[in-house]
């Protein structure tokens, strides 16, 4: 027939013929291969292949392998019934998985994390930084800058690792090979229950505390969301439990907000105030499982977490289910609604309202969920009467509160102090009043997000509500970070808007575009474009999904409102 | 409706369902707001990112986003505010900052551009500084068909929603956060190396055309070329038996885009075939010249054209030769031997109107039945027992009543590769809750969503659905009202399937006792069940069988005849339904009216005006064999590729080799062409007008696009020349509706269906319900159109395939097709997307397999077995099993039916092309050559 050595063979390029052979010899995409599966089925061991454990096995693989590779993912896909996406949008969300795709490096062992959210960055985050850079090899060590890791007091701070460093410097963080939690003293079950420690919740059990009763009296005592939202709790039980069952409860161990400190306080000393209060809360309003959310930030926390429930389990005591959640670097997931989308497994989106979570919450049921410090608060309630908490805030501000104070005073920390205290009050009678050489100038009401005003309204009483409403900020979470003549009001302000500009989900055009758009505008040379900023600053008011997009630019209002001189 | 609501929109007072958008009551009241990220087509679900449309309501804070917020009772709504307006213009600007100008964007007529227009924003002079920074895989052009330009993308996740929520592919998804956030394929991969199957349904979403078609670029895929459309032409897919309408947009007399349209079988979605598969019609290689063969040109079954010259084997010649050549050599032949030495192919790919032409020519001017096509081999033996059970071969309710199921099957049938868009709501209905119980000897895409998803041994599928039966029976999950009612046979069935215990049947078909009783279980207790099915079931010599279980298991349990209920086998081809129905087989005329039935048979000759064949013809291996056997002298062969497609490739080609007269009419020289004495060129779908039936009996409208090639004709107008040529003096002056009417009178099937009704409508569900005059989605709802009304149950046997595995063949050669080639591949292989991303022969088997038996994958291999020997390139695919070797059938560098078993089943009399025994080696050369 035809002649072999004339006719012409069906490809000539020999190049595009071995992209073309390499392409026919699989069908689409990555393949997995047996021995990944087996690897990654040992690695996730028992975990349920859920879709909300998605999270947690990532967890597992980053833990082990110290990244993940594209490979394991595909294969953790498979094993999940996922498609690869699905797996690998959610690992590129949060910033403590490490991606590494096939012919990348891997990242060096060991990393230390920097914090350079404002408290830190006014301790001298930077220097520590270049420090830390001059004297790693990049090999080695990954020196990582990250949001804040709610240490504010002990500014600036480091992790080596799952090991915190308080007033880092190259000398105090020493080993590198050190890189485990180190778990502080606390008060344990025991001490807890001798110490009188959940006699509340048997006395609901028991029924010698109704329902109703424990919701007027949370609603007499004015106990209040102390996450940032300020709602009255009372109010939101009776709300979550006229919805039909089943119900679930979250607990918002997300504390992101920079300056914000106060729940890992409660959990490293006293988390049995939390676990009794989640426990009456979830009996009161009727809710099946617990699931607590903690940030990856706080390694102690989620240790004294897992001992303490483990401890519970076995007690006596009769407790609804409760389980541990690790976030995994994402300020966004303090958003009750993107927390719980993260609860499920997947990105961290804030949802659209409504329908509100205590109607459609996790896993569509309705969803009671509460801050750390607000459950603790719920058995000393119940066990002294709403009254007593009440009387210790000021007049017309029930309530006592833990104020997370940090920056430019002498005695940073967590400040327990009566509701409506000002900000003169924490510096002068709870701080040991301001550094040495410093004078007070301005503060942040509520972490980044709550503004920054001036020391001339430094007297106004920190609560929720009108009073710091009416000035364009808000006490959310009682972050206050206090700065001083020495520092550039504009530079905190751009230090803020580029931590929103790295927490934004990305999910609506104001937030996503907005923060990116107005650092740059900020630290444009020359004039401010105030006409831009502030067009820019509405369409991020009026437009964002959430309160991330939403309250972002209330520092640079306060910029162009209140520190005119320093622009 | 749901409970209506009152509420205030721009001051007017409005009422609107307590389900519906501010944005949807707004654009039904004339008012239309901005939007990107919603897209107002069914499927699409809003998600109200982009923050394009947002709107005051009294009384909130914030503004909300019109397209996603449902409207309340008492809602005081204004759209037209200058702070609603303010907010939006601010999103259009940030976004644009972040583009390329409008005129130099991938898309400056995108949805973007229109509504940023509206602000006189066109990306120049921006006071908003751009975000300034590289974005990975940015500019991607490796997938063949679509250019990725994340430049301007807006991360509104239209893309992510048509990927995942409406085709269900979950290639696409949303990666990184905040102003990196940008979608990403698979594991951030390039999409050209990804698990796209390149549906195109991120870019029919795409508002800003960051995902666009080449087609339309320019070559660097940066920015559109082809501005203006000469005109657009709504149409249907000429591909799968899906039946997606289309509209195709044409510039320069070349189709340069289509994109889905919201037929009742596809809702605007299509597959890679149907959106990027049509530059087939522009090929150089198609004929456009009739052709005689040269007297110097003699025949033999192993000719290979592939490399020849056209000329070496052909000349060109005049329409009224040709003609007279192709209708003279059927005369002489007729003349000489009777009618009886004669035969047709049809095809399933031509319209309804050709097919009924087509069989009239040869049952009146050839004087035979010996008239098949394709049918026989896909669904011959799933139609065989569906006749015998329930008296029809048709489907008893559309693959979207899926949507409506609590359970489905599917089994033999790999719905992702053979039939994306039926596979689209398979998935949604998995994705909605229902039970899905895949069945395949392979693993496949669908396995991911199914909640039972079983991996059998080939060819034990009567072991298998025998002992569901079994314990449908044993566990009395049966509906003996129902069987009372409606079904005859069960005492029988019931005896037969005693034996089959799961216990019993679990080592032969190699699924546990325990899954075949939950799959029972599930399928007999479920509210509403259906079951689909493919190739995989009829393509064995027990096809019959294999579908009379299936009827069995729908007739013991009662479903059927209810929405969401039924038995539906998945056509193949894109007319196989109508080109069946049309009378395109050798036992009935149009409507399965039986050729033997005197009554039926005088009815036929008095409306044909002569004497007809009374005794039914030969199938499609049957003609083969009675060539050979010197008893088949001439055929007449139009869109069918035998030589491709039939079993025992290599006598299928000396039978066609030893015709003495072989007319073939086809848009390419097909392997079929090689051994004809007449070429006639004749028209692609594209170029013609016609209806076509889909596996849900929709009877729908194609329209031509633009003219054939050359000297090409219509291929409805070349049966009537050559039925004139044999002096049956037709003549259909207002041409295909002519032909449609003529056809139409005889089938009761399309009573009421006018021509009229489906130019109006593009679609129409026959039979028409009598009372309501509406097209029936379900059949079957009070007995069956048999004689009696009453279903039949017909007990199966089990029998081993035909040929098994041993010492000297001891693989499991099955073979099928890709995603991307349809067929013979005579349209897709010179499709150039299609043909780019599946370029080249292939045998698959698993990588355990391919490491023990010592090869690598990508190399050549030998595929052999008691026919013949072929050559392909090996893939390396874990969806086949251990002992399995697959192959798709339509490269013909690698022909897999060279290797086939002919063995017919003996009641649909289609061949065993799922199962044969094989063997593979390395091949000594690494190249495909030219067969030797």
């Amino acid at each position: 027939m035809v002649d072999e050595s004339n006719a012409p063979v069906l490809e000539r390029d020999s190049a595009r013929e071995d992209t073309r052979r390499k392409k026919s010899a699989k069908p689409k995409g990555r393949q997995v291969t047996d021995a990944d599966l087996k690897a990654v089925a040992q690695i996730i061991d028992a975990m349920p292949r859920r879709r909300d454990m998605l999270i947690e096995a990532l967890h597992l693989i980053q833990d082990a392998q110290g990244h993940l590779s594209a490979p394991y993912l595909a294969a953790l896909a498979e094993l999940f019934r996922l498609s690869q996406v699905e797996v690998y949008e959610v690992a590129s969300f949060y910033h403590h998985f490490d991606i590494v795709k096939e012919g990348e490096a891997t990242p060096p062992p060991t990393t230390i994390r920097v914090c350079d959210s404002l408290s830190c960055a006014m301790a001298g985050a930077e220097a520590l930084i270049a420090d830390l850079e001059d004297s790693h090899e990049s090999g080695k060590v990954r020196i990582q800058r990250v949001p804040c890791i709610g240490r504010c007091a002990a500014a600036p701070a480091a992790q080596i690792g799952k090991r915190a460093v308080d007033h880092a410097t190259l000398a105090s963080i020493g080993s590198t090979d050190d890189v485990s939690e180190v778990v502080p003293d606390y008060e344990t079950l025991a001490a807890y229950r001798k110490a009188g420690g959940y006699r509340m919740l048997a006395d609901v059990l028991s029924g010698e505390i109704t329902p109703d009763s424990a919701i007027e009296t949370m609603s007499d005592a004015g106990l209040r969301g102390l996450g940032g939202a300020g709602f009255p709790a009372g109010r939101k039980w009776s709300i979550v439990r006229s919805h039909h069952g089943p119900r679930l409860m979250t607990i918002n161990g997300d504390e992101g907000e920079p300056g914000t400190f106060k729940d890992r306080h409660w959990l490293e000393s006293q988390p049995h105030r939390m676990f009794e209060g989640a426990q009456i809360a979830a009996r009161v309003v009727g809710c099946e499982r617990v699931y607590i959310y903690m940030r990856d930030e706080y390694p102690a926390v989620i240790e004294i977490l897992r001992r303490e429930i483990e401890a519970l389990e076995t007690s006596d005591i009769d407790v609804v289910p409760m389980e541990i959640r690790r976030g995994a670097g994402a300020y966004i997931c303090g958003e009750e609604s993107a927390m719980i989308e993260s609860i499920e497994g997947k990105r961290g989106l804030p949802r659209h309202r409504p329908p509100y979570i205590a109607e459609i919450g996790l896993f569509g049921r309705p969803t009671l969920n509460h801050n750390v410090e607000t459950l603790a608060w719920v058995p000393d309630i119940l066990a002294h009467g709403a009254d007593w908490f009440a009387a210790k805030g000021k007049p017309d501000h029930p309530g006592l509160r833990s104020y997370s104070v940090s920056g430019r005073v002498k005695e940073p920390g967590v400040k327990l102090a009566p509701a409506g205290t000002s900000v003169r009050e924490l510096i002068e009678d709870y701080s040991g009043g301001m550094e040495d050489g410093h004078t007070f100038k301005a503060y942040l009401p509520g972490g980044a997000s709550g503004g920054i005003l001036p020391a001339s309204l430094g007297d106004i009483p920190l609560d929720f509500g009108d009073a710091l409403f009416k000035h364009g900020a808000f006490v959310g979470s009682h972050a206050i970070v206090v700065l001083s003549d020495q520092d550039n009001i504009k530079d905190a302000v751009v230090n803020l808007m580029k931590f929103f500009e790295h927490e934004s989900c990305g999910q609506c055009t104001p937030c996503r575009g907005g923060t990116e758009k107005m650092v740059k505008l900020l630290s444009k040379p020359g004039a401010l474009d105030e006409g831009a900023i502030r067009d820019l600053e509405q369409v991020m008011r009026d437009a964002s999904i959430c309160g991330l997009g939403q309250a972002a630019p209330n520092p640079v209002n306060h910029l162009l409102t209140h520190f005119r001189d320093e622009i | 409706m749901s409970e209506l609501v009152t509420f205030t929109l721009d001051g007017q007072t409005v009422s609107a369902s307590r389900d519906e958008t501010i944005w949807s009551v707004a654009k039904r009241e004339g008012t239309r707001i901005p939007h990107l990220c919603h897209l107002d087509k069914p499927g699409y679900r809003p998600d109200g990112n982009c923050r394009a449309c947002m709107v005051e309501i009294e009384g909130e804070r914030n503004l909300a986003a019109s397209c996603i917020r449902k409207v309340t009772d008492g809602m005081v709504v204004s759209t037209q505010t200058e702070r609603a307006d303010k907010a939006r213009r601010m999103v259009f600007e940030m976004l644009a900052a972040d583009m390329p100008e409008r005129a130099a964007s991938p898309d400056d007529q995108s949805a973007f551009w229109h509504w940023a227009g509206t602000w006189g924003i066109d990306g120049a002079d921006q006071r908003l500084p751009a975000a300034g920074f590289e974005t990975p895989l940015g500019h991607d052009l490796t997938n063949p068909a679509i250019a990725v330009n994340l430049n301007a993308c807006i991360a509104c996740g239209l893309c992510v929603r048509a990927c995942r929520e409406v085709q269900v592919n979950d290639v696409l998804g949303m990666g990184e956060r905040g102003h990196h956030a940008v979608p990403v394929f698979d594991i951030h991969d390039p999409m050209g190396q990804s698990t796209c199957v390149t549906c195109g349904e991120c870019v029919q979403a795409c508002p800003t055309g960051a995902l666009y078609e080449k087609s339309l670029m320019d070559d660097e895929g940066k920015s559109r070329e082809i501005n203006v459309f000469d005109r657009e032409v709504d149409s249907v897919c000429p591909f799968c038996g899906v039946g997606c309408q289309t509209t195709v947009r044409i510039k320069d007399e070349k189709i340069v885009q289509v994109d889905g349209r919201d037929g009742p079988a596809n809702e605007n979605r299509l597959c890679v075939k149907g959106r990027f598969g049509f530059d087939y019609v522009h090929s150089s290689e198609r004929l456009t010249k009739p052709l005689i063969r040269r007297d110097d040109a003699p025949k033999h079954g192993d000719i290979d054209m592939r490399f020849m010259d056209v000329s070496d084997v052909f000349r060109e010649a005049s329409w009224d030769e040709a003609l007279d050549r192709a209708a003279g050599g059927l005369k002489q032949i007729l003349d000489r031997d009777g009618g009886q030495a004669l035969s047709g192919f049809g095809s399933a790919k031509g319209s309804n109107e050709e097919a009924y032409l087509f069989q009239k020519l040869v049952r009146q001017g050839l004087g035979s039945n010996n008239v098949d096509h394709c049918t026989r081999l896909c669904h011959a033996s799933s139609v065989a027992a569906l006749l015998e059970g329930v008296g029809s071969g048709a489907v008893s309710a559309p693959f979207t009543d899926a949507l409506q199921s609590d359970c489905i099957i599917v089994i033999g049938a790999r719905p992702t590769t053979n039939h994306p868009v039926a596979a689209t709501y398979l998935k949604h209905a998995a994705k909605q809750g229902a039970k899905l119980m895949v069945f395949d000897p392979r693993q496949q895409d669908l396995m991911r969503h199914a909640t039972h998803a079983v991996q059998f041994k080939p060819g034990t599928d009567v072991a298998m659905l025998n002992a569901m039966l079994h314990v449908i029976i044993d566990e009395g999950l049966y509906d003996e009202q129902y069987i009372q009612a409606n079904v005859d046979g069960f005492d029988a069935l019931r005896a037969k399937v005693k034996d089959f215990s799961p216990e019993a049947m679990a080592d032969v078909c190699g699924v546990s006792a325990d899954m075949l009783r939950d799959c029972a279980r599930t399928y007999a207790t479920s509210e509403r069940s259906i079951i689909f099915w493919g190739m995989g079931i009829s393509q064995h010599t027990h096809g019959t069988d294999n579908s009379r279980c299936l009827i069995a298991l729908a007739l013991t349990t009662g479903h059927i005849g209810r929405p969401g209920t039924g038995l539906h086998p998945l056509r193949g081809q894109n007319n196989v339904q109508g080109a069946s129905d049309a009378g395109l087989i050798p036992m009935m005329f149009p409507d399965y009216q039986l050729v033997e039935d005197n009554d039926i048979r005088s009815n036929m000759e008095d409306a044909w005006g002569r004497a007809l064949d009374p005794k039914r013809g030969l199938t499609v291996v049957e003609i083969m064999d009675a060539i050979h056997d010197d008893r088949i002298k001439g055929m007449y062969i139009m869109g069918e590729n035998p030589a491709m497609s039939d079993p025992d490739q290599t006598h299928a080609r000396a039978a066609l080799a030893k015709l003495e007269h072989l007319v073939v009419q086809d848009i390419f020289l097909t392997e079929t062409c090689w051994h004809a004495d007449v070429v006639l060129p004749a028209s692609a779908h594209a170029e013609k007008l016609g209806t076509y039936t889909n596996t849900n009996r929709q009877v729908q409208i194609g329209r031509p696009a633009i003219d054939p090639p050359g000297d090409a004709r219509q291929d409805w107008e070349l049966i009537v020349a050559l039925a004139n040529q044999l002096e049956l003096a037709w003549a259909y002056p207002q041409g295909v509706a002519d032909i449609y009417r003529e056809m139409a009178s005889h089938m009761p099937s399309l009573a009421g269906i006018s021509w009229e009704m489906l130019e109006e409508h593009d679609a129409v569900t026959y039979p028409l319900d009598s009372k309501t005059g509406v097209g029936r989605d379900v059949i079957f709802d009070d007995g069956f159109p048999t004689a009696d009304g009453r279903g039949k149950l017909v007990p199966a046997d089990l029998l081993p395939p035909d040929e098994v595995p041993d010492e000297e063949f001891p693989l499991v050669l099955t073979t099928g097709r890709l995603l991307e080639h349809w067929h013979t591949g005579a349209m897709t292989r010179r499709a150039s997307v299609l043909d780019d991303i599946e370029p080249e022969g292939i045998a698959a088997m698993n990588p355990r397999e391919i490491s023990r038996q010592g090869f690598a994958a990508g190399q050549i291999v030998e595929v052999e077995t008691r026919r013949g020997l072929v050559k392909a390139l090996l893939r390396s695919d874990r969806e086949v099993a251990d002992g399995m070797i697959f192959m798709p059938f339509a490269f013909n560098e690698s022909p897999a039916n060279a290797l086939t078993n002919p063995q017919l089943d003996p009641f649909g009399k289609i061949p065993e092309f799922k199962f044969c025994a094989a063997r593979v080696r390395s091949a000594a050369s690494d190249r495909v050559q030219a067969a030797e």
